[in-house]
């Protein structure tokens, strides 16, 4: 048999094995290979089972293989082989680890990767959006003083226009970079094509798809798919306001009883609703609480603050606290700001790598081989 | 009794051996077994590993050491209810169970015959019923009746008017005994884990999923088949056997540790299959095959027989397909290849859950409540698989080291004494 003649040398690398424990995925050392997890997965394909096979990679400390494996992907972590594993390896939150690990390995630029990686970097993350809000308060032209209090007067449109859309662009490029050369890793590790294979993948996700599978952790689930849809909600409607008065269409603040107004509410809630949901998932779980690393603790935490500073934002300007709404709407600008940048180096990438990658493996999954 | 005296708490394989090592040394021994006859989970074993050979002979051959020897006293369904005094000078209460058949008892039978009731037949783990009066095993030692008091319907004599040896008394009182003893060797064994806790691999909800101690049981020429491996479902030979081994060893989800014998258990019981069953196929799922030592040859052995799989992989989902058929699925690791076995009988390697619950709190227990021997009261010992999981060798290995330390107890006793 070829597979028995052929020489493997095992060359671990130990910087990344460092990574992946500050990542939270340490417990992979307790693995003893039963394949418990490989069974339990039910979105495991039975040609290419994972989560055993990476779990003895991450031991073995094999980087490159494991940060293109598809399977990082096609895991929706669900759960399911961390509750059975008999060992409290925790294949789950490796594999999340994993993914993390991968996202900043493809990022563009990589010193930002890295930055949005590394914890001591937080108050770098928070203090350029905070500098560059505070030089743009107190050099614009201070509005009519005997107007009511509009977050314009402080914050000019046009100026936050300019910086959204430039740092829009910016996130544009570096997610496209990313995963373009996360497309080239897949293809040479023997993927199919990208592009055919979205069509099916998004189907699929929109009609709720894998995690429907997944036996355990239905809380974290409902949580998930409220975060996910009320972002989407809110990036649709930010991008038609933002064009929308760019071109002069409209014009903010935007009447509360409009249309888009309330939607834009709405979804404001379900994404403090799912973002409080995942926070307290897990924070009540002393295990999961562990395995969890400022990437996670950053995006949720940010994506929870966001929803609150927004909603807190529009009330105080309601109530016409002119202090306390310049305030809490500086705060609201620093974490979109900080969040956006994060954008694709941060868990919000994983939509995107998970999509390439279960486009590449789609003509696999679809000839079940 | 004088003080010199040794108690040995159980009369499995590891209890008999201590007692008899110790009683052939010159000492006084006091054996108590909790059910009504000796031998324990050996007796219940179909044939030992690795050489195949029946546990019968051995025991014959002890139960023999124990008539031959006036120094052993054995009690039957009897425990030990409490352990006063200090190391070297210790007074051990016992309870003694009624048996309500005194030594009278000729194992004519003529009391079951009459005997209108029935009570699940533990000895074959509720494979099949014995009548209320009942011999514990078909070589029980002592070889007496027993009469299982709760069973028996209200007022009923039948038993009692049956026996011609007026060895029937239903009136037996509970009796307790006090013993002084210099030590104490814990022999207490082993029970095998509920595999119904394990709920993904289908124990208790599909038929056809049995335990390794049923297996042997099946197996066994006085056993509920008459050695014959066949399904519980619908009594037929089994085509295809799949072992699944570490069924809740290994596991911090159930039992933690390796219970150490169910590789070779398994192995063991592959060629029952391949013996009784010449056409069905097996498959052992296992994570390591634990066969080191004197059990590599035998594990080759069985290895090398093209009929018996074995597949590196844990099984962790049993699904019932037609037929009474099971879908076992587990992962081929070496392959890296996902696939579902379809098995006719599925046979779960429970592992050793050690029996050290009743014993005083002198006793120093481990985190999962093994008795390994260190650090607790003097003139306390264990042997056997209440110490640590192991085969029958180690066993009676572990009982003559713990009948030396005990013996020495008493000559300590004696010289300070």
């Amino acid at each position: 048999m070829e597979a028995a003649t052929r020489t493997t040398i095992i060359q671990p690398d130990v910087a990344f094995l460092r990574d992946l424990e500050a990542a939270g995925g340490g417990d992979a050392k307790k693995c003893f290979q039963c394949a418990t997890c490989s069974t339990v997965c039910a979105l495991s394909p039975d040609n290419a089972p994972f989560p055993r096979k990476q779990m003895l990679e991450a031991q073995w400390g094999l980087k490159t293989p494991l940060l293109r494996d598809p399977a990082l992907w096609l895991c929706h972590n669900c759960g399911d082989c961390t509750s059975r594993c008999p060992r409290g390896a925790r294949p789950g939150d490796v594999i999340g680890a994993l993914r993390n690990l991968a996202i900043r390995h493809f990022a563009f630029p990589q010193f930002l990767g890295r930055l949005y990686a590394t914890p001591k970097a937080w108050p770098v993350v928070f203090l350029i959006p905070a500098l560059l809000f505070l030089g743009i308060a107190l050099l614009s032209p201070s509005g009519p003083a005997e107007a009511a209090p509009e977050f314009a007067h402080q914050f000019p449109i046009l100026i936050l226009e300019a910086v959204f859309f430039a740092l829009s662009g910016f996130v544009v490029v570096a997610m496209a970079v990313g995963v373009w050369r996360f497309g080239k890793a897949m293809k040479a590790a023997g993927g199919g094509p990208i592009l055919p294979g979205l069509i099916p993948v998004i189907a699929d996700a929109v009609v709720g798809g894998r995690l429907r599978d997944c036996q355990d952790r239905r809380r974290w689930r409902s949580g998930h798919v409220l975060m996910l849809s009320g972002f989407v909600a809110l990036a649709a409607v930010g991008t038609v306001i933002g064009v929308g008065t760019m071109f002069g269409v409209m014009e903010t603040p935007l009447p509360l009883g409009s249309a888009i107004k309330i939607f834009a509410n709405v979804a404001a809630v379900v994404i403090l609703a799912g973002s409080v949901i995942l926070l307290a998932d897990r924070l009540s779980d002393p295990a999961r609480r562990q395995a969890s690393g400022w990437f996670d603790w950053f995006f949720l935490g940010s994506l929870a603050a966001i929803a609150l500073t927004g909603v807190l934002s529009q009330v105080s300007r309601l109530a016409q606290a002119e202090t306390l709404m310049y305030a809490v709407y500086f705060v609201h600008l620093v974490l979109v700001f900080a969040l956006f940048l994060s954008a694709p180096y941060s868990k919000f990438a994983h939509f995107l790598y998970r999509t390439v990658a279960l486009a590449s493996v789609e003509p696999k999954r679809r000839l079940r081989i | 009794m004088s003080a010199r005296a040794i108690l040995v708490v159980g009369g499995g394989i590891s209890g008999i051996t201590a007692a008899v090592e110790a009683a052939e040394a010159g000492r006084q021994v006091v054996l108590i077994e909790k059910s009504p006859f000796l031998g324990g989970r050996v007796t219940r074993t179909h044939l030992y590993f690795p050489k195949l050979c029946p546990p019968a002979c051995g025991l014959e051959i002890n139960y023999k050491r124990i008539r031959n020897n006036p120094a052993i006293t054995v009690l039957t369904q009897a425990e030990l209810e409490s352990l006063a005094g200090t190391p070297g000078s210790y007074q051990a209460t016992v309870k003694i169970a009624p048996r309500f058949v005194t030594s009278a008892c000729t194992a004519c039978g003529a009391c079951a015959e009459a005997c209108p009731a029935e009570r699940p037949d533990d000895f074959n783990y509720g494979l099949k019923k014995t009548k209320a009066a009942y011999i514990p095993a078909a070589n029980a030692f002592p070889p007496l009746y027993a009469i299982d008091r709760p069973a028996c319907p209200n007022g009923c004599r039948a038993c009692v008017d049956a026996c011609r040896y007026g060895a029937i008394d239903l009136d037996q009182p509970v009796e307790r005994r006090t013993f002084d003893v210099a030590a104490v060797i814990a022999a207490t064994g082993w029970a095998p884990y509920d595999a119904a806790k394990i709920d993904n691999l289908g124990f208790g909800r599909h038929p056809n999923v049995v335990t390794n101690v049923i297996m042997e049981r099946m197996a066994a020429r006085d056993g509920p088949t008459g050695g014959r491996i066949l399904r519980p479902s619908d009594g037929r030979p089994p085509r295809s056997v799949v072992f699944v081994q570490c069924a809740g060893s290994r596991d911090d989800n159930h039992l933690p540790y390796c219970s150490a014998v169910c590789c070779a258990a398994s192995l063991k019981q592959a060629t029952y299959v391949r013996t009784e069953c010449p056409e069905a196929d097996v498959s052992i799922f296992y994570i390591d095959i634990r066969a080191g030592g004197r059990l590599e040859d035998f594990y080759a052995r069985v290895a090398a027989d093209d009929c018996i799989k074995l597949i590196k992989g844990k099984v962790a989902k049993v699904e019932a397909a037609e037929d009474g058929d099971l879908l076992v699925t587990a992962e081929d690791a070496l392959q890296g290849r996902k696939r579902s076995h379809r098995a006719s009988l599925v046979v779960l390697a429970t592992g050793i859950v050690p029996q050290s619950g009743g014993l005083p709190a002198g006793f120093v227990r481990d985190e999962f409540q093994f008795l390994p021997g260190a650090g607790g009261r003097a003139g306390l010992y264990s042997a056997g698989c209440v110490r640590r999981p192991e085969e029958v060798m180690a066993s009676v290995q572990d009982a003559t080291g713990a009948a030396l330390e005990a013996i020495q107890d008493v000559v300590r006793g004696a010289v300070h004494g």
